[in-house]
């Protein structure tokens, strides 16, 4: 049947699914957030066969499978392994300002930590390999979310000025 | 959140609901939207524009002579498409029903709903739409009993088959 639509014809039917999901942090990241929340600390787990450590704290090592009971606090600052400026939101509409996104190593962790940078007005200032510092907000407005964290400010390094 | 009993077969760490709740167990939320359209088809599109304008429609087949509401293109008995549109009264008989205590989100209910198969008057015997009766007492609902379409007002339908608001008995 390859009758054309008319006008008295409704052509579809919407509808919507309501979902809402609820992820907990598991054993692991409730380590690294309580410590984050209560403290403003960046908690990892250590595993010293393998000369790792993990950040956020994980309940075990992903390359031997060990529980990891050793918890470490890792420094603030690090360094600009790399990143991304975003101009386009989820859906790609153009953002009013660009968004930038930056992958760390922090110091004293082997694993690397993604999330925004903060302050980037001009991107051909960002450089890889430029020393960061962690933004982490004031103690009363953490909640134990990751963004708890602001993001990371370029401090130096091959950042020109 | 509660370390595993040690003679537990699970393996994991079961959560405390009283934790998770005060916000002491971390956890993240998320809401996808999820946005679908079915296609109605030929006969549903214009089923659903005619409830718009307060009107019933069904198709009838010539061959085995049914009237068939809601309308389709093609005779499920026959095997051939069907013919013609026709429109059918907003009245009609309850077929089948039911007094429900519960609402679909399962809340318990004192005044029961009462979904029921209408049964469409000039359409074929046995022809008819799942829909809610109202303004009866729930102890006098029965099979055959007559009862007609209370419209919503015209600027508030919408192209459904909630344009109609319930059936409500006829009174004699």
């Amino acid at each position: 049947m390859t009758q054309l639509p008319t006008k008295n014809e409704q052509r579809s039917w919407p509808g919507k699914i309501p979902l809402t999901s609820l992820y907990t942090v598991g054993t692991g990241g409730q380590i690294f957030f309580h410590a984050l929340k209560t403290q403003g600390k960046l908690i990892g787990t250590r595993c010293n066969p393998c000369e790792q450590v993990y950040l956020p704290a994980r309940s075990f090592c992903e390359r031997c499978f060990a529980e990891l009971t050793e918890q470490v606090q890792v420094k603030r600052t690090g360094r600009l392994v790399s990143y991304t400026i975003s101009y386009v939101d989820h859906d790609g509409a153009r953002l009013r300002r660009p968004t930038a996104l930056g992958l760390v190593q922090l110091e004293g962790a082997t694993t690397l930590i993604l999330h925004y940078l903060l302050s980037v007005d001009d991107p051909t200032e960002v450089k890889i390999g430029c020393r960061v510092e962690t933004v982490i907000k004031p103690k009363a407005k953490r909640i134990g979310s990751i963004l708890d964290i602001e993001g990371f400010r370029v401090i130096g390094g091959d950042r020109k000025g | 959140m509660k370390s595993q009993p040690e003679s537990s077969l699970v393996r994991g760490t079961p959560l405390d609901e009283k934790a998770l709740r005060q916000g002491k167990t971390f956890s993240v939320t998320y809401v996808p939207k999820l946005q679908y359209a079915w296609d109605t088809g030929q006969a549903i599109g214009r089923y659903l524009a005619e409830l718009k304008e307060g009107r019933l429609i069904a198709r009838s087949c010539r061959k085995c002579e049914r009237i068939m509401i809601p309308p389709r293109m093609f005779c499920e008995r026959c095997f051939r498409p069907t013919d013609d549109w026709v429109y059918v009264k907003d009245t009609g008989k309850i077929f089948t029903f039911s007094l429900c205590y519960v609402s679909w989100d399962v809340r318990r209910l004192k005044q029961p709903e009462i979904p029921a198969v209408i049964e469409v008057d000039g359409a074929s015997p046995g022809m008819g739409i799942l829909h809610v009766v109202k303004k009866i007492p729930p102890k006098k609902v029965h099979i055959g009993m007559a009862v007609r379409a209370v419209w919503k007002p015209k600027p508030k339908r919408t192209g459904s088959v909630t344009d109609i608001a319930y059936w409500e008995p006829i009174k004699k």
